[in-house]
Parts: C-alpha cells; sequence; structure tokens
C-alpha cells in the first residue's frame, strides 16, 4: 500500500488579499485544515492601500469639484474649502467600515490558522514563516504585486511616493510628477488637482492610459489639461530624477529634446510586478519576474500548488482576484477541474468621467485580425448631457459581422454602473441590436449605450 | 548590527547552521579568481554581491543555501556574467 503522508494543513493560502480570501474561506467551510499568511496587513492591498481608501478619497474631492463649479447652475460655492486631515480621516474610516481590512479576526473565528511573516517555501511541501515550519498538501499562492520602480538615474536617491505612500502625506504637494500614465496614475492625477497640486504626467506611449483604446486616452488628456490644469507629456522618457533645493528636477526626452520640470514630490505609478520572492525555486515551481506561469485551471506545474491574482501577471482587479480564487479552491479539492472565465470582466478606472471598459478593445481585435464593426455614441446627443451640463464622454461598442457584441467602451459619469448592461450582453453573446430594443429609461446615462448598440443594428 | 539567519542545507538532508558572510564572500572571491578576475577586483564584487544578498536575508530568518546561491547569483551576473555561469553551476562552491 502507498505511504500516506501527513501534513499540518489541507491547504496553505500565501496571500490575505482577494485572490487568497476566497479560498481560504471556501475551504474552511468545506471543513478543511486551513492556514492563511499574511506579510502585511490581513485584507491585502486593496482594502487597506489602493481601492478603498483611493475611491473614499475621489468620491470626497469630484463632490468638491462639483460643488466648485457650481455657480453655472445658480450655486454660490466662492467659500468651498476642504480641511484636508479630515479628507484624511474620512478615508481611514472608510477602509475600516470595510471590514476586510486588518480583519485577521475574521479568519480565526472561521477555524482558519492566521500567520504574519513573509513565507518562503523551503521544499514543495513545506514552508517557513518567522522560522516556523508549516507544510501542507496543497498550497494557494496569492501574494499579489507591488509597484515596480524603473531603472531612472538617481531615482534611488530621492524620497519618491508610489500610489500607496502618497496617500499617507500630510497634505497634497503643490506640485507633481507622475511616472506612468496609466490607470491608477490618471486617478491620482485628477485627485491631486482637484486639491490643487499642479501635476504633470510623464508617459511613454503616445497616449494616457495607453492599455486602451486611444480615443478614450486621448479624451482624458484633454479633459486633465482643460479641466484640471494637468500637463501630460506623453511620447517621453524620463531621463533622470536629482534633487534640487528642497524640489526635485524630472529630466524628461521628449522627440530628441531634453527638458527638465521642477516639482516638490515625484509618484511612480509605473506598472506592477507580482512578488514572487518566496523561494518557489526550493518548491520547483516556474516562475519569471513577470509572474508565475499556470495552466487553465490555475495549477503551476507543480500540481499541488496553485496561483491566484496578481501574482499571476496578468492585468489583475480585486475582482478578478476574487474569481480566480474561488476556481482556485474549487481545481484544489474537486476532481472536476473549473477555468476562469474572464470574457466579461470589466476594468473600472473612477476619474470624473468614468472609464469602464469590458471585452475586446478595438486593438485587441486588431491583433487577432477580427472583423469587426463598431460605433461610437457622443454623450453630447443624449438628453441628460443637457440637463447635467456635460458633454465629454462616449459609449463606443464593437461587434462581430454578425452582431454580437465583443466589447465595449464607456467614458461617462457613473461609467462603473453602465457598463454592466453591455458586460451581460458579452457574457451571454448577445447582438447590438437585441441591447438596442431594450428600453433605457430616458434621462439615464445608459441611453448613450442604447443609442451606441443601434448604429449596429 | 548582527544578522541571524538559518541556512536548511541541502534540502534538510545536512544539519541547518547560521549564514556566514566570510563564507559567502571566500566562495565568491574563489569563483572570480577561477575567471581570472584580479584578486583586488574578485575581492570587490564580493564585497558588493554580500552586501546585496544581505540587503535581501534582512527580510528572510530563514533560508536554503539554494535561496543563497540564487539571490548571488543574480546580483554577481551584473558584475561579471561568466563568474555567475561558474558560481551558478558549481553546486559545492558554497
Amino acid at each position: 500500500m502507498a505511504k500516506k503522508f501527513t501534513f499540518d494543513y489541507d491547504l496553505i493560502v500565501i496571500g490575505s488579499g482577494p485572490g487568497g480570501s476566497v479560498a481560504a474561506t471556501m475551504a474552511a467551510k468545506d471543513g478543511k485544515r486551513v492556514a492563511i499568511i499574511e506579510s502585511s496587513v490581513f485584507g491585502g492591498e486593496s482594502p487597506n492601500y489602493s481601492d478603498i481608501p483611493t475611491k473614499a478619497l475621489l468620491h470626497a474631492a469630484n463632490l468638491f469639484d462639483e460643488a466648485r463649479h457650481g455657480d453655472r447652475f445658480g450655486l454660490r460655492s466662492s467659500t468651498l474649502g476642504y480641511n484636508y486631515p479630515s479628507l484624511r480621516a474620512w478615508k481611514e474610516l472608510a477602509v475600516t467600515r470595510t471590514g476586510t481590512g486588518g480583519n485577521r479576526k475574521y479568519y480565526e473565528n472561521q477555524g482558519i490558522d492566521t500567520f504574519i511573516g513573509l513565507a518562503h517555501f523551503l521544499s514543495p511541501n513545506e514552508i517557513s514563516v518567522n522560522r516556523r515550519h508549516l507544510s501542507a498538501s496543497n498550497f494557494l499562492i496569492a501574494t499579489g504585486a507591488t509597484w515596480t520602480i524603473p531603472e531612472i538615474p538617481g531615482l534611488d536617491k530621492i524620497k519618491y511616493l508610489t500610489p500607496r505612500t502618497i496617500l499617507e502625506t500630510l497634505r497634497p504637494p503643490k506640485s507633481l510628477m507622475i511616472i506612468g500614465g496609466g490607470d491608477t496614475g490618471i486617478e491620482i492625477a485628477q485627485l491631486m488637482a482637484i486639491f490643487g497640486t499642479k501635476v504633470y504626467i510623464a508617459e511613454q506611449a503616445s497616449h494616457l492610459l495607453p492599455h486602451h483604446d486611444s480615443e478614450i486616452g486621448e479624451l482624458m488628456q484633454r479633459v486633465l489639461s482643460e479641466q484640471k490644469g494637468v500637463t501630460a507629456v506623453t511620447h517621453s522618457r524620463v531621463l533622470s530624477v536629482e534633487k534640487d533645493g528642497l524640489q526635485k528636477r524630472v529630466t524628461i526626452s521628449r522627440g530628441g529634446t531634453e527638458k527638465s520640470i521642477k516639482v516638490d514630490e515625484v509618484l511612480v505609478a509605473a506598472g506592477r510586478s507580482p512578488m514572487v520572492d518566496l523561494g518557489l525555486e526550493n518548491a520547483g515551481v516556474k516562475f519569471t519576474a513577470n509572474g508565475i506561469a499556470v495552466n487553465d485551471h490555475l495549477q503551476t506545474n507543480v500540481k499541488h500548488i496553485y496561483a491566484a491574482g496578481g501574482v499571476l501577471g496578468r492585468n489583475s482587479h480585486t475582482h478578478s482576484a476574487l474569481m480566480e480564487s474561488q476556481v482556485a479552491a474549487s481545481n484544489i479539492f474537486d476532481k472536476t477541474k473549473v477555468t476562469p472565465n474572464y470574457k466579461a470582466m470589466t476594468e473600472i478606472i473612477f476619474t470624473n468621467p468614468g472609464i469602464a471598459t469590458v471585452g475586446l478593445s478595438e486593438y485587441d481585435c486588431l491583433k487577432h485580425d477580427l472583423p469587426i464593426n463598431k460605433a461610437i455614441a457622443p454623450l453630447n446627443i443624449i438628453a441628460r448631457s443637457n440637463t447635467s451640463d456635460f458633454r465629454d464622454g462616449f459609449v463606443k461598442i464593437i461587434t462581430d459581422k454578425n452582431g454580437i457584441i465583443l466589447g465595449a467602451s464607456v467614458v461617462a459619469p457613473h461609467a462603473a454602473e453602465i457598463i454592466h448592461e453591455l458586460s451581460l450582453a458579452i457574457k451571454h453573446d448577445m447582438t447590438a441590436y437585441q441591447v438596442a430594443e431594450t428600453p433605457h429609461a430616458f434621462l439615464s446615462w445608459s441611453e448613450a449605450v442604447r443609442v451606441a448598440a443601434a448604429k449596429l443594428s | 548590527m548582527t544578522l541571524s539567519v538559518d541556512v536548511i542545507k541541502r534540502g534538510g538532508q545536512r544539519q541547518s547552521e547560521q549564514f556566514m558572510r566570510d563564507k559567502l564572500h571566500t566562495s565568491i572571491v574563489a569563483t572570480c579568481l577561477s575567471v581570472r578576475v584580479p584578486t583586488g577586483q574578485a575581492e570587490s564584487i564580493a564585497h558588493s554581491v554580500c552586501e546585496a544578498v544581505i540587503a535581501w536575508l534582512q527580510q528572510h530568518p530563514e533560508v536554503t543555501s539554494q535561496d543563497i546561491r540564487i539571490v548571488a547569483t543574480k546580483h554577481l551576473r551584473i558584475q561579471h556574467p561568466e563568474a555567475a555561469y561558474l558560481y551558478e553551476q558549481n553546486r559545492i562552491t558554497i
């Protein structure tokens, strides 16, 4: 008879963020012996340092901005101001209220053993946490990703900010250079600009938000520039950063010419790198600096080790990590293997106007040589645009030749809510005609969806 | 500042020991000298590699000897790729 090995746990989850928490909870509810290890604060990056605090501040900032520009509606707002320490207190309240931030007790109440410390594989079935050895028959790696610090000369010699540390500053800086014009860079640019910071954005690509269709980046660049005074320096490369008195001097190369910009603070938001420094070599897990390699079932090359979330090196979001965690937990303990379905996965940027995308972008379709039809409905053709006096935005829908919706982008107020109609349509292979014939309420922003869909019907 | 790191050797088949900087330094110097790096440069390379490994170890109280080899190789490769190759391949260097 084959020898049966015994382990301390049935499952050890490394990382308590969205990629790990669901799997740990599901396994514990199923009666498995589970441990969860967290190197920082329980709950991970999203509730403690990124999504929740940023969105709490953005909500307050947008309220302030709306009110400040209310004079066109007859509102008097000349005496309106803000108190930054109070705003920070509001942010902290939002983090505490989520219940997921620092939620060690939550796991313990479910019978999950919790450990704080860096996990390090010693062998395929054993890890070390603060010199304590733990073994398990299965592992889920959900360590997430951390902000990448680009190799820019002089950057290591100055005190720079990251999207995590900028939220802890005592007051908004007078001027700020953001290196990287991606999702987070844009959100922070708008946030800080509303509070009076002169913001510069350095982006290597030809437009902001380079991972989205060009219309979105170009529109946001115009909105940020015209309404918030943000200077976006696209097509540019940061050559060096150096200290200049109390300020920092950033040297940028653009079109062969060099330009220096003096700012109070530098924010590095140039993408994220998976956290793979956990002794994966000792476990024999294949990985690169770009992430851990997994199959369709989120299983690594070592069959009892799975991975989910940002550590995979894909464009990960909290909602996609939650789904992957659920899939991984199911695949670890069930014989029937399931595959995560990313088809209708939304991406949302909480600016004003908001940006939401789902499915394939036009660039994705071009890359895969897919024959498509597309239609754009500008916001200013719908009635709500008139009553809200808001014109910057559009809804773009992409279909295949049979009219089935492949992808969509919404740039509009409440884009995060509007997009889910299109997400549902994509998930269930609906056609633009079916969306267009669905009644959309007069004076809702979603009317733009109907207009765009009708153009493709 | 004293660094207390346990090094698990050969997957636990041999007794664990405390991390010794001198031992790492000597092995890096020996590797560099094997690829005809001048002694002074070998000492300098070994010093910077040891510093990088120690910086990494600050966060890791318990590692395997393989981990140290991997991290040392990563930093050695920046300074001298040929020595790094030799160091990576020679399992008995440490």
